[in-house]
């Protein structure tokens, strides 16, 4: 590829998404300029908008690593979706019954049973992975309907206060809003949570990089086979990967329910677990390339929410998807051969 | 078709892999690539396939100049490279595997596999190849996914044909073979290149030499009158010593027993390796060579049998288990088991090993496996593949060892490195290790070997002498073979 192609590309990608932008909102019977303007306004432009935009980001980024600690060892987690909504449920409602505990032991115990049963979901498919061969894709998409049924009959028999939720998370066992640093945040949805979003892609990339297991991990990921005959364990290093995919897709809960709702409703993280494998794949391997991808996706959701009223819903989905495509096409690509 | 490289030059970042190189490739002869690992002679072959850009430099294709040839241009013009490194799927049968990217279809796109084995069939009668089509690749021995490799190339029509080490994985008789074969390409009209580390065919079967040294071209001209060791020193600058096979052990207790051993393709297989001891397994690939080696790594699990080291049974344990009781192994599939690819030369050297002084072994084996360049940071997949065989080695060798099983280690490396690691073989036994080497080189069996064993059909047929006549041991890998 000469140079100038190369630095056309992503000129030309940005062109197209904004053409078809107009052409979306155009046949939505609106001004495309001032659409724009009020999609951005709305999500970048005040702090409200800002703030949502980092609490969409926060679960994002957390998911994009999950799915990245399983791609790693070549593993392909299709159920950070189911994962992260019995996690939801498992904050919610260990949450709701720690009145008697100060923060500091409530909210790690809320998160740790949201991470816990994650891990434990996930690790079921790695099991069944490595013991009888069965591919992850196909057990991972399988887990996610089965949670799908599982969350309101589990709400409906005990764990929930309504069919549809739990009862609320005990006081001490929520995440501070950040709109305590600043008033203009009043009302967004995030939360001290985004702290977690900023760790947790660093501290597995540096596991990846420098423990024994987690270098495991990603050679195996390279070379299953040649692996396995200098020693590397790799029955329990799939299993370690698609396990800490799940810890993490638990830990997404976190934000959503004691960040930001206070309690569990069905239907509340839909959807986060599927965009997290788009962030994952568009963050390249990367602590900051996911940050940057979270933002990305986390942005345009909430542009679309905020022209929700004008544009459909379809319309601005169709205008993601194309922006996607345009990042992942022009990113540099090692070439190899 | 003539091909001619005019200064062609190939840069990988600061690694000049060919240097300014003009070569020519003629009709109807068969032109030999001589040169030690990482002279430049895949990357000559890639260019000359259109299958990477030169960094400056043009090919003059049947009398037309260009920078740049596309691979699907090359493919048009009849060029096809038959490469080092294998590039079947495993799980495909061999018809499979000759379909595709050029799959026959007829009309509405139905898939016609008759026509192309009808046409495979043509061509390995007229050529004289074997194949058997009707296995998955991974099936089939390393020898025979080679030559499934030129079938495939010879079936698409290819009449300019570059071969990437094709007889690495042959014994000497398959290679003469392969080497009929060529000639009866050349004969009727095909343009042949060839690359080999065994200077040998050259002179018996080559037309044309270049030898390329550091991606330099230093020689070029008639294959005919060149000795072995004036090819040796135009490739390497010296002719490799010969090998000194250690002092056979005396009254040295059995280190590594198996004992009536069975699983897949392997019958009752009794062995012992003495401390000291250097047992060679000859025998034509594909009959239970890399079975045996990876039973022995553990690997696989016996169905029958009993496999001991030092005394003690080694039934139930894994590979680290197996290696932490001084057991090491060096597969014959590199590309499957010896390396990660995507993993740097670091990762590499260590691998199933990590932690503790990990960095000072690196460097440690780095040094002692003679690889260039001689760096822990790049990928693997930049080495040549010579280079890539040395770390391999290497990290087998770089671990205080009681018994050795080596399977093909000098395949794909040049003769002075080759002579270098049978060196270094023979003092690893000197110094009390018992080592079972696998090879399809009968020479290098012969030279470090105390005692042959011939493995044939899965069964250990014959155990011979190392100074046995070539003749007779030929007759006894191929006597099992008939039987
Ligand atoms: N993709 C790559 N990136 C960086 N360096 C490369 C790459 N491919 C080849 N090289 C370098 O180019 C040089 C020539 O490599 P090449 O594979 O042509 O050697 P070769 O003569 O075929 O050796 P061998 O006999 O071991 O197969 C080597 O130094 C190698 O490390
Ligand atoms: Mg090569």
């Amino acid at each position: 590829m000469t140079l100038v192609t190369r630095h056309a590309r992503p000129v030309i990608a940005a062109a197209l998404v904004l053409t078809l932008f107009n052409l979306l909102v155009f046949a939505a019977g609106e001004a495309p300029w001032r659409a724009l303007v009020t999609g951005l306004e709305g999500s970048l432009g005040t702090a409200y908008g800002l703030g949502q935009v980092l609490y969409k980001a926060t679960s994002l980024a957390i998911a994009g690593a999950a799915f990245q600690v399983a791609y790693r060892a070549g593993l392909f987690n299709v159920g950070i979706e189911g994962q992260i909504a019995l996690a939801a449920l498992a904050a919610g409602v260990v949450g709701a019954r720690l009145g008697w505990a100060p923060a500091w032991i409530a909210v790690p115990v809320a998160g740790g049973a949201a991470v816990g049963v994650a891990a434990g979901w996930a690790a079921l498919a790695g099991w069944l992975r490595v013991r009888f061969g069965a591919h992850e894709v196909i057990t991972t998409i399988l887990q996610n309907r089965l949670a799908d049924a599982l969350l309101p009959l589990a709400l409906a028999h005990g764990l929930g206060e309504t069919g549809v939720r739990t009862r609320d998370v005990a006081a001490s066992a929520a995440i501070p809003r950040l709109s305590v640093l600043s008033h203009a945040l009043a009302g967004s949805a995030a939360s001290f949570a985004v702290l977690l979003a900023l760790v947790t892609p660093w501290l597995i990339d540096r596991w990846e990089r420098r423990a024994k297991v987690g270098r495991e991990v990603g050679l195996v990921g390279l070379g299953p086979e040649a692996c396995r005959a200098a020693g590397v364990p790799v029955s329990s290093r799939l299993l370690v990967a698609l396990t800490l995919s799940g810890a993490v897709a638990g830990l997404t809960a976190c934000g959503a329910v004691l960040g930001y709702k206070g309690h569990y409703e069905l239907g509340m993280t839909t959807g986060v677990g599927f965009a997290g494998i788009a962030v994952g794949l568009l963050g390249r391997g990367t602590p900051l390339g996911l940050l940057a991808a979270a933002l990305l996706v986390g942005a345009l959701q909430q542009t679309g929410l905020v022209l929700n009223a004008t544009v459909p819903k379809e319309a601005t989905d169709v205008l993601f998807g194309a922006v996607i495509l345009a990042v992942a096409t022009t990113g540099r690509r090692e070439v190899t051969r | 078709m003539r091909i001619e490289a005019r200064g062609l030059t190939k840069r990988y970042g600061d690694v000049v892999a060919l240097d300014d190189v003009s070569a020519q490739l003629t009709e109807g002869r068969i032109t030999a690539l001589l040169g030690e690992n990482g002279a430049g002679k895949s990357t000559l072959l890639r260019l000359l396939a259109g299958l990477s850009a030169p960094t400056s430099g043009e090919l003059v294709l049947d009398g037309v100049a260009r920078a740049r040839v596309s691979p699907a241009e090359a493919r048009r013009l009849g060029i096809g490279v038959v490469h080092q490194h294998f590039s079947l799927v495993p799980s495909f049968d061999g018809l499979k595997n000759l379909m595709l990217g050029d799959e026959p279809v007829g009309p509405l796109g139905v898939l016609r596999p008759g026509a192309l084995l009808a046409r495979a069939e043509r061509v390995m009668r007229d050529v004289g190849l074997e194949v058997d089509l009707g296995l998955p690749a991974e099936a089939l021995s390393v020898g025979e996914r080679q030559r499934l490799e030129i079938l495939r190339v010879l079936v698409r029509g290819a009449t300019t044909l570059l071969f990437d080490e094709p007889t690495a994985t042959q014994t000497r008789a398959e290679a003469a073979r392969l080497y009929a074969v060529m000639r009866r390409l050349a004969d009727d009209g095909a343009t042949v290149a060839v690359v080999t580390h065994h200077l040998d065919e050259v002179s018996a079967h080559a037309d044309e030499v270049v030898v390329l040294r550091r991606g330099a071209r230093v020689f070029a001209g008639e294959a005919r009158g060149l000795t072995t060791d004036e090819l040796a020193r135009l490739a390497l600058g010296a002719a490799p010593p010969p090998v000194s096979r250690p002092p056979p052990p005396v009254d040295a207790p059995v280190v590594l027993a198996l004992d009536a051993l069975g699983a897949g393709r392997l019958v009752d297989v009794s062995l012992e390796v003495r401390r000291g001891e250097i047992v060679g397994v000859a025998g034509v690939d594909g009959n239970g060579q890399d079975e045996l080696v990876e039973l022995i790594a553990g690997l696989a699990a016996p169905a029958r049998g009993r496999l001991s080291l030092d005394g003690a049974p080694l039934d139930g344990l894994d590979v680290a288990a197996r290696r932490s009781r001084g057991l090491g192994v060096v597969h014959g599939d590199r590309h499957a088991l010896g390396i990660v690819a995507g993993a740097s030369v670091h990762d590499n050297l260590v691998l199933g090993e990590l932690g503790g002084d990990e960095a000072a072994r690196a460097r440690q084996r780095l040094v002692a496996s003679g690889a260039s360049p001689a760096r822990l940071d790049v990928p693997i997949s930049a080495l040549s593949g010579g280079n890539q065989q040395k770390v391999v080695l290497a990290r087998a060798l770089g671990r205080p060892l009681r018994a050795l099983v080596v399977a093909h280690p000098t395949r794909g490396v040049d003769a002075a490195a080759a002579a270098a690691l049978r060196a270094r073989l023979a003092e690893v036994a000197l110094a009390g290790c018992a080592v079972l080497l696998v090879s399809a080189d009968l020479a290098e069996l012969r030279a470090l070997s105390h005692r042959l064993v011939v493995l044939c059909r899965g069964r250990v047929t014959a155990a011979l002498p190392p100074d046995v006549d070539e003749a007779e041991l030929g007759r006894a890998m191929l006597g099992g073979a008939a039987a």
